[in-house]
């Protein structure tokens, strides 16, 4: 099939689903962090509240749109823009499932680590247009942050690219359901690599416990501080469409994807990434938020180092023949 | 490594909360039940024969401690039902913004002309909602449960030993639908504890509370119906099927035993009035 009727006819579903889910994911989150607080949540639009993304979302399309007057207006415009569409960007190569994927290409890996780190520059943008130094600090803790965390998290995924041969994201999961899942086997690169990805997609994602970037108690909102309606609301879209991509790329490359008994790929594709999505809150709606030279220093000094021994673990793996 | 552990222990934490079903009680439609003493808003009462039972003394003007009360006095008139001459407020303001609700105004009125409602909330869209007005303050008395407190009550609470509450006079009795039996009581009781000085052993014998006043007879009775003994016999008589209501004030000592009933009483069925 021609590519671009391809990616037309997969892409726009794809990113309409992307969009629905991370408004699901909100209402999710909110039911969830209630729970865990034992309250109930939103409850009032809609049955169980479902509609409260929604609410919001007209809410915060009819905020007036206010802009310092010191700031960089086209930068200070263009910034959520970017945001919003390099999140969403990132969907293009996520595999679904065997079929639904809007554009296979063989670096799919590289392409979604690329993709994320993209997000840095409308956010830095964002961070510098504002004039603001609440909003300045945030940008850099964020771009210090994400920079750092990057090498971790491209370290890790090498492990299920060295072990599948393959850095196309559907020629991965093949490979697992050909043999084994790579968070199973082999353990010891798979599963601390697994993990160390999960955390560090979490820390680009910046998530609690790496929040720093947006700390509410010191920067007020960080880099969203001048950011009103939905130019912020753009921002906090992103923030959870990155999370949710997040998720889906780490099931993709160390759960098997759309691999599993009974059920259609789609299915498990959902439930794998949806799992990683709550887990991802549950951690969120727990921990404490690090400081900045311990998130640091657990960056450099323990993943990266970590990250390169499962490296070096999985060539090993591959070069002794495998399994 | 303490970070990690604590981390994970966090994380139970969190998910064992998840587990528990939430403690939200869904507040517009599910109200919990207020304590019977809960107070949040004032109503002027009608006295039973039909006139306003406030007497424009400014008894509680002058004891407001953030001062919201404004009475002005009228002059001296003819009671329009009874005939008798008496204080009249001309105007009432009660401005809820600065209220402290210490009901202190209840307290020490000497007519028992205002009381405090127990609605759960008052909820108001502007700050001219908070101010109640006489015509505001006469129309709580009909659309909202009233409060435990009453003048009598809250200074018998206060010491016990002062035995005779200033309503000394029957004639001060309140009709409101809410609590008819209530201040009926009260007036009633500041009689009884007159009469129940004489025929103490035997009326108090009769009556419920004699087991529990059992030994305190002599000292309690005459100063005041000891503080527990009222719950008690509430109970009891209860038991007995005594309609609150059957309390005459003719029939002092034959009444007399059994009117701590309705006093107590009447605060738990306000209790189910509440929605």
């Amino acid at each position: 099939m021609n590519g671009l009727l391809h990616g037309l006819l997969y892409g726009l579903p794809i990113i309409t689903v992307v969009l629905t889910a991370t408004a699901l994911g909100l209402w999710f989150e909110r039911k969830f962090a209630a729970r865990i607080q034992s309250r109930k949540g939103p409850t009032m639009v809609g049955p169980a509240g479902i509609l409260q993304p929604l609410a919001d979302v007209i809410k915060m399309l009819q905020k007036e749109q206010i802009a310092p007057a010191t700031a960089d207006r086209f930068l200070f415009e263009l910034a959520p823009i970017l945001c919003g569409a390099c999140a969403v960007a990132t969907a293009a190569v996520v595999p679904f499932s065997s079929t639904v994927i809007a554009a296979d290409i063989d670096v799919g890996v590289l392409y979604v680590l690329a993709v994320n780190a993209l997000i840095l520059i409308p956010v830095w943008m964002g961070g510098w247009a504002s004039n603001n130094k609440f909003a300045l600090i945030g940008a850099m803790r964020a771009v210090a942050q994400s920079v750092s965390y990057s090498v971790p998290m491209v370290l890790s995924a090498l492990v299920p690219v060295i072990l599948a041969g393959s850095m196309s994201l559907s020629d991965i999961v093949r490979y697992q359901s050909e043999h084994h899942w790579f968070a199973l086997w082999p353990t010891i690169p798979g599963l601390p690599a697994f993990v160390l990805f999960f955390l560090s997609s979490l820390a680009e994602a910046n998530r609690i416990p790496f929040d720093i970037p947006e700390a509410e108690s010191e920067l007020i909102a960080g880099i969203t501080t001048e950011y009103t309606g939905m130019k912020f609301g753009l921002f906090y879209m992103a923030e959870y469409i990155h999370t949710l991509i997040a998720s889906a790329v780490a099931s993709v490359l160390f759960l098997g994807g759309w691999d599993g008994p009974l059920y259609p790929g789609l299915h498990w594709m959902v439930i794998k990434t949806l799992l990683l999505f709550a887990s991802i809150y549950w951690v969120r709606w727990s921990l404490l938020r690090f400081r900045t030279d311990q998130l640091m220093t657990l960056c450099w000094k323990w993943l990266v180092p970590a990250s390169l021994l499962l490296v070096m673990a999985a060539a090993l793996y591959v070069k002794a023949g495998g399994m | 490594m303490g970070f990690f552990l604590d981390s994970f222990r966090a994380l139970g934490t969190t998910l064992r909360n998840f587990l528990r079903p939430p403690v939200t009680i869904d507040y517009p439609t599910v109200i919990r039940p207020r304590p019977e003493r809960h107070r949040v808003s004032f109503a002027l009462l009608i006295d039973e024969t039909g006139d306003e039972a406030c007497i424009g003394c400014l008894a509680c003007e002058r004891i407001c401690p953030s001062q919201v009360i404004a009475i002005k006095q009228a002059p001296k008139r003819e009671s329009k039902v009874t005939g008798k001459k008496r204080g009249y407020a001309e105007d009432f303001t009660l401005d809820l913004e600065a209220c402290i609700f210490c009901e202190l105004c209840v307290q020490v009125c000497p007519t028992d002309a205002i009381v405090m409602c127990r609605a759960p909330e008052v909820p108001g869209f502007c700050r001219e909602d908070l101010v109640l007005t006489m015509d505001k303050l006469y129309e709580n008395q009909k659309s909202k449960a009233r409060s435990w407190g009453t003048a009598a009550k809250l200074l018998e609470m206060q010491d016990p030993a002062r035995g005779k509450p200033k309503p000394a006079d029957a004639g001060d009795d309140k009709s409101a639908e809410a609590g008819a039996e209530k201040p009926k009581a009260k007036g009633l009781k500041a009689k009884a504890v007159k009469t129940i000085a004489e025929p103490a052993k035997e009326s108090v014998k009769e009556s419920g509370a004699a087991e529990l006043a059992k030994d305190s007879v002599k000292e309690s009775v005459v100063t005041a119906p000891a503080k527990e003994s009222p719950k008690e016999s509430a109970k009891e008589s209860a038991a007995m099927e005594i309609p609150p209501t059957d309390a005459k004030p003719a029939m002092a000592a034959e009444a007399a035993a059994k009117e701590p009933a309705p006093v107590s009483q009447a605060p738990a069925a306000d209790t189910k009035e509440i929605p």
